[in-house]
């Protein structure tokens, strides 16, 4: 990696106490949630401003702490998807893949080659509505800069929609599908669905150029993000940062293709890199991967094998489905980084502990570093960027 | 403001407006009230306009409500994300014991009339994470809930339908008639929460002062108790040299890669292997996970002579084509310290709180040890194996 010119800014050491910053006791202390339409959920930072400048900032999670991985302790392995489907509930269908990979890492369990294309197309498809949500809800986020800042959200909610609605097609639901289980999918593709993915997949395309227009060539948009939270490269491997808010620090890593799964060693991706670092960088980076997500999706039907969509290996009396004794760690790239699923087995029908990586949870520490020195407006533009999904933070 | 239990059941006592008391006062207007009754009804069941308390997935549904495709605007129901001009809270995801006082105080703060939506089943009953020590079972164990809309999550058409069985209970209420939610006996049972709900004779008007007690302040009542860390003496570190991933490992005498998980290296070791990692090009952290091992019972399985321990996994990646993860861990005597990674990873900070929060996990050194999850002000180590899922939450589970 090249160093940035991101690199010169000294790094903000977030650990300074406030009573060293201010010791006049002069900042104002802004709690800026909870509940707030641009925390994209629940999540609190106490921001000590200067006038508009953020002096220092405290992220604060855990309000939708809803204790997942206590929950999982407690059920059988097979009832595991439906409940990690709520943790990223932008991409469930990504949160099921990195569940059920792990469980197939540690059973030794093939998966038949039909059903790791379906994955693969799966979750591109996912990330295609991801990303349209995301573009959204940041120019919402973004708000008067962009002509009431809803007129994209709109557009692209309409987009989103024809992506749910071919996976109800499939599964049945709008969102947490739980159609992965351990060893393959659950629901067939259904006849005729390929044609409409592909109807689908073009009018997205048209309909890009459109959006381009309204955000990263709108000199408005521009002058909001550009320059703004800027995330070294290196910071953002320490941290642990992943997905397109690492790449968007020029840092070119995409476990799509560093340690392929599903058919990515197959199909190859392009991976889309920026090298600003600022939420300018971020939205880059994004739609650069809704186009090859589409590319992909089109690669992928067409490619889409024949055969069997399960293992059928543990489909007798599959709650009793147990784990041999040991550890397993399985990442996979989602719309948002690397998602991990670590599960410990003690070989019974449950999971002994099992820890979820999201990759939000990574993204939202380091807000600390790149929240001092902006104002508050710009802070929720880096927030927004971000994309952090509160249910996978806290889980 | 003290708020009533009995408010479930809307009297119509709340829409009297001074300049409305005076038409009906005045004789010979009857028709002339009648007619403007009917006017205001009409305006009222046309301009509802949301407050969301969109917490989680519902939230997204939500969205989409209000958006392009069903676009809920042209019942006149609009998005307003302050409480001060909604009409309607729609209350649309998991709420935690966390969250459940500023639920509370948002609700309070909401001009009268008001009338609550839970969407969702979280909402609605906890769904599956009723029995959890965090999640609220239900919001009607503390606030009046007008219309509940099933579904995990319900499609925007479920809770437009909501709207529209709202509208309908207004233009009740406004003739007088007593609305009282339908609901299924059986159903009630099923999903009998922990805390009384309010519509229900057995709740005591001391659980809804204790709630509104709790909601008072919420920022100052998580933070208020100082977190007490003893985190003991630092272990003494001793220097590693050279080479890969192995034959770091070989240097400590772990000379077997164990099949059934990570390594296990001496304590002492842990800061230094991270270090060397990283110098090695393992430059992202993936991710830190602490394992409670009760007596008895150790990663090769059940073991009587196993003491009660903690494991401790790190791991961390190599970056770019044919990216590795590297994992270890470490054993820790229950409340032994281990020395903190973020100096070396600074993502470690989070990680760190969080098993800290979780499972009781001390680490040395480390600079901002706060709870993550949990309020602040928490007793618990939820994440060990010995502490019961279900447990209560006063006042809110």
């Amino acid at each position: 990696m090249t160093p940035l010119a991101a690199t010169v800014r000294p790094r903000v050491n977030p650990y300074l106490s406030i009573d060293a910053l201010d010791p006049e006791a002069e900042l104002m202390l802004l709690h800026f949630g909870p509940q707030h339409p641009s925390t994209h959920g629940v999540f609190r930072m106490d921001l000590f401003l200067d006038g508009e400048r953020i002096v220092k900032a405290v992220p604060h999670c855990g309000y939708l702490h809803r204790a997942v991985e206590k929950l999982c302790e407690k059920l059988a392995y097979v009832q595991l998807p439906p409940i990690v489907d709520k943790n990223d509930y932008v991409a469930p269908m990504t949160n099921e893949q990195a569940l059920v990979m792990a469980f197939e890492a540690m059973l030794k369990l093939e998966v038949p080659r039909r059903a790791r294309w379906m994955r693969a197309l799966f979750a591109e498809l996912q990330r295609v509505a991801s990303h349209l949500l995301w573009l959204g809800t940041f120019s919402l986020d973004l708000g008067g800069a962009l002509g009431g800042g809803s007129t994209v959200f709109i557009y692209c909610f309409r987009e989103r929609e024809l992506v749910l609605d071919l996976f109800e097609a499939v599964t049945g639901a709008r969102f947490h599908y739980n159609t992965h289980s351990i060893g393959g999918n659950r629901h067939d593709l259904p006849a005729g669905w390929g044609a409409k993915v592909k109807a689908a997949l073009d009018t997205i395309e048209a309909r890009l150029p459109e959006y381009l227009a309204m955000t990263l060539h709108n000199h408005l948009f521009e002058q909001r993000t550009r320059g703004v939270g800027v995330l070294d490269g290196e910071l953002a491997l320490e941290l642990g940062v992943t997905g397109p808010n690492l790449r968007a620090s020029g840092v070119d890593h995409d476990l799509r293709r560093d340690a392929p799964f599903h058919a990515y060693d197959e199909v190859k991706v392009n991976v889309a890199t920026a090298r600003g670092g600022d939420c300018y960088a971020r939205t880059e980076v994004r739609v650069a991967e809704l186009v090859e997500s589409l590319r992909l999706c089109r690669a992928l039907l067409d490619g889409m094998p024949e055969g069997p969509i399960n293992s059928g290996k543990p489909t007798k009396l599959p709650v009793q489905t147990k784990l041999p004794a040991g550890q397993q760690y399985v990442g996979i790239e989602t719309p948002r980084g690397e998602l991990g699923t670590w599960v410990i087995a003690d070989g019974s029908q449950h999971p002994y502990r099992l820890k979820l990586r999201p990759p939000s949870l990574h993204a939202l520490s380091a807000l600390p570093y790149l929240l001092p020195g902006q104002t508050v407006s710009d802070a929720i533009a880096i927030l927004g960027s971000l994309d952090p999904i509160m249910g996978e933070v806290d889980r | 403001m003290a708020m009533s239990p009995q408010r479930t059941v809307d009297t119509g006592a709340n829409f009297r407006h001074p300049l409305y008391q005076v038409l009906l006062e005045t004789p010979g207007l009857t028709v002339g009230t009648a007619a403007l009754d009917d006017l205001l009804t009409w305006g009222l069941t046309n301009a509802m306009w949301i407050f969301p308390m969109a917490t989680s997935c519902c939230g997204i549904e939500f969205m989409a409500t209000a958006a392009s495709r069903v676009d809920i605007d042209r019942m006149g129901v609009i998005v307003r994300a302050t409480p001060r001009q909604a009409d309607v809270m729609v209350v649309a995801g998991t709420i935690t014991t966390k969250m459940a006082p500023r639920v509370l105080k948002l609700w309070e703060q909401m001009p009268e009339p008001k009338w609550c939506v839970a969407m969702g089943s979280c909402a609605i009953s906890g769904d599956f994470y009723r029995n959890l020590y965090s999640v609220v079972p239900g919001v009607d164990t503390f606030m009046p809930v007008d219309v509940y809309v099933p579904g995990c999550p319900p499609n925007p058409e479920a809770l437009m339908h909501g709207m529209l069985r709202l509208q309908e209970k207004i233009q009740r209420q406004r003739r007088g008639e007593v609305v009282v939610p339908e609901v299924n006996p059986g159903l009630m049972k099923v999903t009998q929460p922990s805390v009384p709900r309010l519509t229900e004779p057995t709740r005591s008007p001391e659980q809804t002062l204790a709630q509104e007690r709790a909601s008072d302040n919420p920022t100052a009542d998580e933070e208020s108790a100082p977190l007490e860390v003893a985190a003991g003496p630092a272990p003494q570190v001793a220097p590693l040299v050279g080479g890969d991933f192995a034959a770091l490992l070989a240097e400590l005498g772990v000379t077997e890669l164990p099949a059934d998980g990570p390594p296990v290296i001496p304590l002492a070791q842990h800061l230094e292997l991270a270090r060397r990692l990283k110098a090695l090009g393992y430059r992202q952290l993936v991710t830190m996970v602490a394992t409670h091992w009760l007596a008895g019972k150790g990663r090769k399985g059940a073991d009587p002579a196993e003491p009660e321990h903690f494991e401790l996994t790190t791991a961390v990646r190599t970056i770019g084509p044919g990216s590795k993860v590297a994992a270890w861990s470490v054993r820790l005597a229950p409340d032994e310290p281990v020395l903190t990674l973020s100096g070396v990873f600074a993502g470690a900070d989070w990680q760190e709180r969080e098993q800290f929060d979780l499972l009781g996990v001390r680490f040395a050194g480390h600079p901002d040890l706060r709870r993550l999850m949990q309020t602040e002000n928490a007793t618990t180590f939820p994440l060990r194996r010995d502490f019961p899922a279900d447990a209560p939450a006063p006042p809110w589970r």
